[in-house]
């Protein structure tokens, strides 16, 4: 029973979007005939949105005024924009556009928002009830940003501490990452057998689905059972000399959460970098290097004079691309330190800011903090693209 | 001649070499899959053991038997399945459609929604969870799928949208030109000649969309609350975070997770790894 609730319930929100972007394309295939007529444009009005009214809530068995009088909303002003804002030529590319920007709108320009109106209010386990029913919440100007830098958005690690330990993860992870992504592509790139065996075997990490592969590494660093601390301890005993400088196992997830992270999300980021930079790589004419050879070149000025130049255009992106994933990596921290006693030493500035809002619903405060952060990794974005433009200006 | 058997000797020993290298990385890779697969043939009484063999003594699937009996696994594989498809249903149908606007049209706006997309990405994904989960409870529609699946419509947007294009701009237009000759309309042409010609772009933005909803963790942690609406994400996390007494029957969950969407990527990763490369090769 339950399950054929369940498939009610999506039919039922498939059957809305497809009939929004039904009405919206309809009405752009009848506005080549219709789009003259003057009772067109009031009956669209009224005819598309109670049909998608009706028949949703015919197979949804419900009737949620709220949602349903967003969608009508917002099918009014796109509507409405269409009649009167577009016209002309260029009616065909917008209507094609319209769908998904509705969409992006909603769920992403809307949300965000939401947010800044959120910081600058006072929203928090105490008076989410009273925003709940009425959906006022108290302003509070700056208070919440004031806050920010002030207090801390856990129990003890501040502002600033998270903001080191945020650009120390960044930096570390994609040195690592490229490095061990270009070493592994240059390895592969060599004319060696089993080349597409070793390909697939080095790609898993990153094609496993990524809560496994965190949980799992989480177990191998767990302080018993956890194969890194098994093998430290079978070296220690094989190799007493070891022992005697300090190495042994060792508590990783209570006493070195961070380099725990670390490790974990070298790991999987590497082979996403090694297939980048293969096929950067692959593109390289051999013609260079034969000329290189020619001239008596030797195998680091061909790397520093022929492979680096050449292969800048597809590193940079990927680099870019996961400067800002690295930054923005809840998912490694949280399912590492994510649980009831979970450790705070770990935390960066957007782990820190999901933690503040859902395991200590400061929900405004939140909103400020990832307001500051997202000003933050916009300033850094819009440096590091104008020094990329420059660079390429250069060339 | 000996020095022709020193340089053969010397290419020998770099063959070696770069061959140990990358079968050592390739087990550091591997390795942690295979021990998820070890920890769920144990048996009960040995999950805890220090023993590093792959196939340990007294092999059994005993702990697979009892995560698809004793727990609600199959419930939340439901529960995932029917949340990504829908939700990747919607987003390939957005997409499909906006990509073919830029591929084809000029207009007011064209270069300036090409950069919103763009830099849609660079908002920290961690930053909407909350406005979102607002919404979701503002609607009432907190665990439910029909929350999960507003929540997740449009997170693979700009990326399908981007994909879909580039594979739009590849499809001669002399095709469109010919079937308007022909008395069908833009959109006719959309509909017959561009969809069933890009299907195999359509698909790649189909799987991506569809690994992304499949495997995130964060958006459901805070809108499902009771187990019978996880995901498997939740459902996992939870087994892994009664440590002690579930090892091995997260481990068995893991591995009947794992092979199906491993076997989908490498059949696919060449695709996928074409369309992530295709901005940088073109500029």
């Amino acid at each position: 029973m339950d399950i054929l609730r369940s498939i009610y319930e999506v039919t039922g929100f498939i059957v809305l979007i497809a009939l929004g972007v039904a009405a919206l394309e309809g009405y752009f295939y009848y506005h080549f005939k219709f789009h003259d007529r003057s009772w067109f444009f009031p009956a669209a009005l009224l005819a598309f949105p109670a049909l998608a009214l009706a028949v949703s809530a015919a197979v949804t068995g419900g009737f949620q005024p709220r949602l349903w009088s967003w969608f009508l909303m917002a099918e009014l002003l796109v509507l409405a924009g269409f009649k009167y804002a577009v016209k002309g030529r260029h009616t065909v590319p917008y209507l094609l556009l319209a769908p998904a920007f509705v969409g992006l709108a909603l769920l992403l320009v809307y949300p965000f928002v939401f947010e800044v109106y959120l910081s600058f209010h006072d929203l928090k386990l105490t008076t989410i009830m009273m925003w709940k029913n009425t959906g006022k919440i108290p302003f509070a100007g700056l208070d919440q940003y004031v806050k920010v830098f002030t207090t801390s958005p856990l129990s003890e690690v501040s502002f600033w501490a998270l903001l080191g330990r945020t650009l120390l993860w960044t930096f570390s992870n994609v040195f690592f990452h490229v490095a061990g992504g270009f070493a592994l592509a240059l390895l592969l790139n060599n004319a060696i057998r089993f080349k597409g065996f070793y390909r697939t075997l080095l790609v898993i990490p990153w094609a496993m689905p990524q809560v496994v592969a965190v949980l799992a590494m989480r177990g191998e660093f767990h302080s018993q059972n956890g194969f890194v601390n098994i093998i430290l301890s079978k070296l220690t005993a094989a190799f007493p000399f070891l022992a005697s400088m300090g190495i042994g196992p060792v508590q990783w997830l209570s006493d070195y959460p961070l380099l725990t992270c670390t490790i974990i999300n070298v790991w999987l980021g590497i082979p996403f970098m090694m297939v980048v930079i293969l096929g950067g790589l692959q593109s390289i004419s051999s013609s260079y290097y034969d000329a290189a050879d020619i001239d008596g070149a030797s195998y680091f000025q061909k790397l520093r004079f022929i492979t680096l130049p050449l292969i800048k255009p597809v590193l940079m992106p990927a680099v870019t691309l996961g400067t800002v994933w690295t930054f923005n990596n809840i998912n490694v921290i949280y399912l590492v330190t994510g649980q009831a006693g979970g450790t705070e030493q770990a935390d960066i500035l957007v782990s820190a800011l999901y933690k503040a809002a859902f395991t200590y619903n400061r929900y405004s405060y939140s909103a400020a903090f990832a307001i500051v952060v997202f000003a933050l990794l916009f300033f850094i974005s819009v440096t590091y693209l104008h020094g990329f433009d420059a660079a390429k200006e250069e060339r | 001649m000996s020095e022709k058997d020193a340089i053969e000797r010397r290419r020998t020993v770099k063959y070696l070499l770069i061959h140990a290298v990358i079968i050592l990385a390739a087990a550091i890779c591997v390795y942690p899959l295979l021990r998820i697969f070890s920890v769920s043939l144990r048996p009960g009484d040995k999950l805890f053991s220090t023993d590093l063999s792959l196939i340990p003594d007294g092999a059994t699937f005993k702990a697979y038997a009892s995560l698809l009996k004793d727990t609600m696994f199959l419930r939340w594989l439901w529960n995932s399945l029917l949340i990504t498809l829908a939700t990747s249903f919607i987003g390939v149908s957005l997409a499909s459609t906006a990509a073919y606007a830029f591929s084809r049209f000029r207009f007011p706006g064209k270069k300036a929604g090409l950069i919103l997309l763009l830099s849609s990405q660079m908002i920290p994904a961690g930053m909407l969870i909350l406005p979102l989960f607002l919404m979701i409870m503002k609607l009432k529609l907190m665990n439910t799928y029909l929350g999960m699946i507003i929540a997740y419509s449009v997170s693979s947007l700009p990326f399908s949208i981007w994909i879909l294009k580039g594979y739009y701009d590849t499809i001669p237009r002399s095709l469109e030109e010919a079937a308007l000759v022909d008395g069908t309309s833009q959109v006719g042409a959309f509909w017959r000649i561009i969809l069933p010609l890009s299907t195999p772009a359509l698909s790649i933005a189909f799987l991506f969309n569809f690994t992304t909803a499949w495997n995130e963790y964060l958006v459901a942690r805070v809108v499902l609350f009771s187990s019978k609406q996880y995901t498997w994400t939740l459902g996992l996390f939870e087994l892994q975070g009664q440590y002690i007494t579930q090892w091995g029957m997260f481990a068995a969950g893991s591995m009947l997770v794992t092979i199906p969407v491993l076997a989908v990527f490498l059949y696919s990763s060449k695709w996928l790894i074409s369309g992530l490369t295709l901005g940088s090769v073109k500029g």
